[in-house]
C-alpha cells in the first residue's frame, strides 16, 4: 500500500508534482477538517455499536456465570454454540421465527401495497385516510400488545364475543392459550402495526411512476393489469425491495408484541429467537450462551443487510464535487 | 434555488391537470379495480380503526362494565374516572403514572436533541465531503438499522454497568441517540444533497468559512428536514421498550412502555385503567404525527425511494 | 481591478482531465469570456479561479500573487452563478449584505454600500423581499448586486444569463456589457453561448476537452479560427466544413466535384503537410448560383427564411451546407444550384490535425 510510504506532509510552498494519485495517509490528511463533522456520530457508533458487537462476540465464548463476575467467566470456545445448535427449544424457535417473520412480512406486504395502489391517485381525503391508516404503525407497540391481548382476552374479549354472537363458534376462543392459535393471533397483531409502513413506502415509490408513461400505456391501449405489471411495477420494484427488506429486518427483530403478548407461550408455542435469547439471557442470565445465539442471528443479519445497503445505495452516488 | 423551484411547478402543473382528468377515465374503464381497491380501504379503515376505538371504549368504562359478557359495545355509563385517577397527582396512581409521563418526555426530548446534534454535521459531511472511508463510516452507520436490539442488550447491560448508568435515564438517552442516529444521518444526508452547493460556495466567496457556510447557510435551510428527523427520533425514543424494559429497575425511573407493564402486574384486572393508560400514551405521538405527517412521511420513505 | 494569470494550470479527476494545462493572462479591466461546449473545462476552470476546487498542478496568480492555496474567501473575487444561489431565507438586503457583514464592515457602511449597490441596479423597492419573490431578471440583478457591493478584486460570472428567456437575455447582455464599461472590471465569464461572448468579451478563451484551443478578441477568433473545433464552434449558423483534397492548385471533392482555388486559397493549400484538408467556409462567404457553371454543383434541400435573411441548405454530394441569400432570392427544394467561395475569406484546415492553415 501507498500508505505506509507517505511521508509526513510536505513542508508548505512543495507541491506534489509527481505524485498522481496522493497517498491514503496524504488524502486523509489533506481532508482531516471532514472528520470533524462525523467523529461525534462515530464515536457514539463506535461506543455503542462496535464495541456492543466486539463484546457479544467475545461472550459467545465464555461460560459466564449468573452474577456477571467475569473473573469466575471461563472460555468454553464453541461449546455455547453447539450447546444452541443441539437444543430442541433452538429448533422450535427457528421454525416459530421462520412462521413468524415470513407471514408477517408477506401479509403486511401485500395489504400495504394494495392499499398504497387504491391510494394512489388524487381523491378527496386521501390525505386524511392515509393518516388514519398510519396511526397503527406510529403508536407504541406496548400499547397495541395491550389493546390486543384484550380484544383477544379469553373470557371478556371482544373477538371472542361476536364469533359467538355470530353462532361461528360455540365458546370463545382463547387465542393466545392455544399452540394453535397462538401465533395466527400474533402475526394479525404484528400486520395490523406493520401493514401502514409498507403502504406508506410504496405510496412513495408510486409516486415516482411518470404521469405521463402512464398516459402513454394508456393510450396505447395497455390494460390496467398490462399498465400495473410493465408501468408501474418495475418502478416501484426497488422500493419494494428495500421494503421488504426493512419488514423481514423489523420482523426478525420483533420483540415487543410476542413478549407482551405471550411472552412465548403457551409451551413455547410463539417463542422466537429473539424472545427466545432474551429469556435466555435476563430470565436464565446465561450470557455466554445467549451471546452466542445472537452471533448466529446477527450473522443473518448481516446477510441481509449486505442486501439493505446495496438496494439503498443504488445510484446514489454522485459526481464528486 | 429558484431556478429549482421555478423547475418544480411544471411537473406539479402537469400532475394536477392529469389528476384532473383521470377519473373520469376511471369511472368509465377500470370499474373493476377501483371497486376493488375501495373494498380494501374500507377493510382496512376497519382493521385500522376497530381496536383502537375498542381501546378508548374500554377506557370510559367502570372495571365492573368492561368485565361483563358479552361486552358493552356501546358504554352504558361512560366514565372518565380512569382518566382521572391516571392524571392526577392528588392520588398515588396518578402520581405513579405521571412520573412515567415525565420520565418518557425526558429521554425522548433529550436523545432526540443529542441526536439532532450529533447527526447534522455527520449528514452534512456525508453529503458534501469527499474523504477516504466515507462511504465505509457511511454503510456501517446505516447498517445499525439491521441490529437486532436484542442482540446489543447484554453487552450494552454490561457497559452501563460498568459506566453506573444502569437504573438512569442516561443509559436509555445514550442507546435512544445510537439507534435514531443512523435514519436521521439517512435522512438530512437527503435534506443536505437537495440543498444546491452553489450556495455554500456563494458563501464562502462572500467571505465565510466552511463551517460558516454551514451554519449560517446551510443549516437554516435545513430546518424542514432536522424537524422531520426529530419527530421520527422522537417517536422511536418514546415508544421503545426493550432496553427500557432491561435498564430500568427503579419505579421512579421507568418510562412509560415499561411503566404500562409494572401497572398491568400490579392492578392486572384494571383493564379500563390499562385502556386508558395506552389511550394517553398514545396520545402525544398520534397529535404529533398527524399535524406533522408530511415530515413524518417523508423521514421514513427518504432514501430508499431515491433512485 | 487585477490582472489574474493561469499558469500550466491542470485539474485531474481520476485519471480524468477536466482541465489540461491551460495558461492564459486576463489583464486588468478586461472581460475574457471561456467559451466551449458543456464538459470542456470552462467551468472546471473558473471554480479554480475562485478557490472553489483545488488545482492538481500549476498556478493561479491575481495581481502576480500565486493563490492556489488561498480559501475562496481571501481571493477578494466575486463570483455570480447560473443559478444565482440567492440565500433564499434571506431577503435582498441581507444577500446584499452578506459579503459586507463577513467582512465586518461596520454597519452604517453596509447600509449605505447596499443602498447605493440597489440604486444602481434600479431595485431600491425589492429590498424587503425575499428571492423566490422576484422574477428571473430580478434575482440576476440581486446576484449582480451581491457581487459588486464589495468592490471586488475580480468577477467571475457562470453562465449568469442562461436561465432567462431570450428576451430578457438579450437586454441582460447590454446591461452587463455596459456594468464592465462603467466600472472598468476585470471580468471572467462562462458561457457556452458563443454569442455573447462574441458580443460582449474583450478576448474569448474557446475550449474543449479541457484544452485550451483559442485565445484572442472576437472577431480575429471569428475570422481566424484556430481550429476546425473552433471553426464549428463559433458563428451561428456554424462554419461549413467539407472534407477535400489538395491536387495542384485545385480542390478536390470526396463526391468527385473539383474547385479551382486562386489568391489566398491557393497560397494557404501551398502550406499543407499532406493532400487530405477540410474546407471551411462561413455562410456569408459562399455565392449561390442557379447558373449550373459557377462552381461546384449541388441541390437545394431546405429553404429556411427567418426574414431578414433566408439559410439555404444545399446538399454537395455527402455533405450538406447552410448559404445565405436575400430573403428576396426564391428557391425551392431540389432545385440545381451552384456553389462559389469567397476566395479571400475561404479557410483550410489540415485534415489531420484540425489546424488552421494560414498564407505564408
Amino acid at each position: 500500500m501507498t500508505a505506509a510510504l507517505s511521508p509526513v506532509p510536505l513542508a508548505e510552498g512543495v507541491r506534489p508534482e509527481r505524485v498522481k494519485k496522493p497517498g491514503l495517509l496524504r488524502r486523509i490528511y489533506k481532508h482531516r477538517a471532514d472528520y470533524l463533522y462525523v467523529l461525534p456520530a462515530i464515536g457514539v457508533m463506535l461506543l455503542v455499536i462496535a464495541y456492543p458487537i466486539y463484546d457479544t462476540i467475545y461472550l459467545s465464548f465464555l461460560n459466564l456465570p449468573p452474577n456477571l463476575a467475569f473473573e469466575d467467566a471461563e472460555f468454553t470456545g464453541f461449546n455455547n454454540y453447539a450447546r444452541i445448535l443441539q437444543a430442541e427449544s433452538f429448533h422450535e424457535a427457528t421454525w416459530n421465527t421462520v412462521v413468524w417473520t415470513v407471514f408477517s412480512t408477506f401479509i403486511a406486504f401485500v395489504l400495504g401495497f394494495g392499499a398504497a395502489l387504491a391510494l394512489n391517485g388524487a381523491f378527496l381525503g386521501q390525505g386524511l385516510l392515509r393518516g388514519i391508516l398510519l396511526v397503527p404503525y406510529v403508536i407504541s407497540a406496548v400499547a397495541a400488545a395491550y389493546v390486543w391481548r384484550w380484544i383477544f382476552h379469553s373470557d371478556f374479549g371482544v373477538i371472542g364475543a361476536i364469533t359467538v354472537g355470530l353462532g361461528l363458534t360455540a365458546r370463545p376462543i382463547n387465542f393466545l392459550d392455544s399452540t394453535s392459535t397462538v401465533m395466527a393471533s400474533l402475526i394479525l397483531v404484528n400486520v395490523w402495526k406493520e401493514f401502514p409502513f409498507a403502504m406508506i413506502m410504496m405510496l412513495a415509490g408510486l409516486q415516482t411512476v411518470p404521469e405521463q408513461l402512464m398516459r402513454a400505456a394508456k393510450v396505447d391501449g395497455a390494460s390496467a393489469w398490462n399498465r400495473f405489471w410493465h408501468v408501474t411495477f418495475p418502478h416501484v420494484r426497488h422500493v419494494a425491495v428495500v421494503t421488504i427488506l426493512l419488514l423481514l429486518v423489523a420482523n426478525l427483530n420483533g420483540f415487543t408484541i410476542p413478549y407482551v403478548m405471550t411472552g412465548g407461550g403457551p409451551a413455547g408455542a410463539s417463542e422466537i429467537w429473539i424472545t427466545h435469547i432474551y429469556q435466555i439471557a435476563f430470565g436464565r442470565i446465561r450470557f455466554g450462551l445467549a451471546s452466542a445465539y445472537s452471533v448466529i442471528l446477527f450473522i443473518i443479519m448481516m446477510v441481509l443487510g449486505y442486501f439493505y445497503v446495496r438496494a439503498l445505495t443504488r445510484g446514489d452516488e454522485r459526481t464528486p464535487s | 434555488m429558484s431556478a429549482s423551484v421555478l423547475a418544480n411547478t411544471a411537473p406539479a402543473g402537469a400532475q394536477a391537470t392529469a389528476a384532473a382528468a383521470v377519473p373520469k377515465k376511471r369511472r368509465r374503464r377500470r370499474g373493476a379495480w377501483s371497486y376493488a381497491g375501495i373494498a380494501l380501504l374500507v377493510v382496512l379503515l376497519l382493521f385500522s380503526v376497530l381496536p383502537m376505538l375498542w381501546m378508548f371504549l374500554t377506557s370510559i368504562k367502570t372495571q365492573f362494565a368492561a368485565l361483563q359478557y358479552p361486552p358493552q359495545y356501546i358504554p352504558v355509563s361512560p366514565t372518565l374516572q380512569e382518566y382521572e385517577q391516571l392524571l392526577s397527582p392528588q392520588n398515588e396512581v396518578g402520581r405513579e403514572f405521571l412520573g412515567y409521563f415525565i420520565n418518557s418526555l425526558w429521554v425522548s426530548f433529550a436523545s432526540t436533541l443529542l441526536g439532532i446534534v450529533v447527526a447534522v454535521p455527520a449528514a452534512y459531511a456525508f453529503s458534501r465531503f469527499r474523504f477516504p472511508g466515507r462511504n465505509l463510516l457511511f454503510y456501517s452507520v446505516l447498517l445499525r438499522n439491521m441490529f437486532p436490539a436484542v442482540v446489543f442488550l447484554m453487552p450494552l447491560f454490561i457497559l452501563m454497568r460498568w459506566l453506573g448508568l444502569v437504573n438512569t435515564s442516561w443509559s436509555l438517552i445514550l442507546t435512544y441517540l445510537t439507534f435514531g442516529l443512523p435514519l436521521s444521518i439517512w435522512l438530512l444526508k437527503g435534506f443536505y444533497d437537495n440543498i444546491p452547493i452553489q450556495l455554500e460556495q456563494a458563501a464562502r466567496i462572500d467571505g465565510a468559512t466552511r463551517f460558516q457556510a454551514f451554519v449560517l447557510i446551510v443549516m437554516p435551510l435545513s430546518s424542514p428536514g432536522i424537524i422531520a428527523t426529530s419527530i421520527y427520533s422522537f417517536i422511536l425514543a418514546w415508544n421503545e421498550y426493550v432496553y427500557a424494559l432491561t435498564f430500568l429497575n427503579d419505579k421512579s425511573k421507568l418510562t412509560l412502555p415499561v411503566g404500562l407493564q409494572r401497572f398491568f402486574a400490579e392492578y392486572s384486572t384494571d383493564w379500563p385503567g390499562l385502556m386508558a393508560a395506552s389511550f394517553i400514551m398514545s396520545v402525544p405521538v398520534v397529535v404529533l404525527f398527524l399535524i406533522l405527517q408530511k415530515y413524518f412521511v417523508k423521514a421514513l420513505t427518504e432514501g430508499a425511494v431515491k433512485s | 481591478m487585477a490582472q489574474v494569470r493561469l499558469r500550466e494550470l491542470v485539474k485531474t479527476y481520476g485519471s480524468h482531465k477536466a482541465v489540461d494545462n491551460v495558461s492564459l493572462t486576463i489583464e486588468d479591466g478586461e472581460f475574457v469570456a471561456l467559451v466551449g461546449p458543456s464538459g470542456c473545462g470552462k467551468t472546471t476552470t473558473l471554480n479554480l479561479v475562485a478557490g472553489l476546487l483545488e488545482t492538481t498542478t500549476g498556478d493561479i496568480l491575481i495581481d502576480d500573487k500565486v493563490v492556489n492555496e488561498l480559501d475562496p474567501k481571501d481571493r477578494d473575487i466575486a463570483m455570480v452563478f447560473q443559478n444565482y444561489a440567492l440565500y433564499p431565507n434571506k431577503t435582498v438586503y441581507k444577500n446584499l449584505a452578506f459579503p459586507l457583514q463577513m467582512r465586518k464592515v461596520p454597519k452604517p457602511d453596509i447600509d449605505r454600500k447596499v443602498r447605493a449597490a440597489a440604486k444602481v441596479l434600479d431595485m431600491e423597492h425589492l429590498l424587503e423581499r425575499r428571492p423566490r419573490e422576484l422574477s428571473g431578471g430580478q434575482q440576476q440583478r440581486v446576484a449582480l448586486g451581491r457581487a459588486l457591493v464589495r468592490d471586488p478584486k475580480v468577477f467571475l460570472m457562470d453562465e449568469p444569463l442562461s436561465n432567462l428567456d431570450a428576451k430578457l437575455r438579450v437586454q441582460m447582455r447590454a446591461e452587463l456589457k455596459r456594468f464592465h464599461q462603467d466600472l472598468k472590471a476585470t471580468v471572467i465569464y462562462v458561457t457556452h453561448d458563443q454569442l455573447e461572448a462574441v458580443t460582449m468579451a474583450d478576448k474569448m478563451a474557446v475550449m474543449s476537452g479541457g484544452v485550451l484551443q483559442q485565445y484572442d478578441r472576437p472577431e480575429i477568433v471569428f475570422e481566424h479560427p484556430a481550429n476546425t473545433f473552433v471553426a464549428g464552434f463559433v458563428g451561428s449558423p456554424a462554419m461549413n466544413l467539407i472534407p477535400a483534397e489538395v491536387e495542384g492548385s485545385t480542390l478536390r471533392g470526396a463526391d468527385g466535384w473539383r474547385y479551382d482555388l486562386t489568391g489566398a486559397s491557393l497560397a494557404k493549400a501551398g502550406t499543407a503537410p499532406s493532400p487530405k484538408v477540410i474546407l471551411g467556409a462561413r455562410h456569408s462567404t459562399i455565392r449561390l448560383s442557379k447558373d449550373p457553371g459557377a462552381g461546384i454543383r449541388g441541390r437545394v434541400y431546405t429553404v429556411e427564411p427567418t426574414g431578414d435573411i433566408t439559410f439555404v441548405h444545399v446538399r454537395l454530394g455527402q455533405n450538406t451546407i447552410v448559404v445565405s441569400v436575400p430573403p428576396e432570392v426564391k428557391l425551392s427544394a431540389d432545385e440545381a444550384v451552384s456553389v462559389a467561395f469567397d476566395q479571400d475569406r475561404l479557410h483550410l484546415f489540415d485534415a489531420v490535425s484540425g489546424r488552421a492553415l494560414r498564407t505564408p
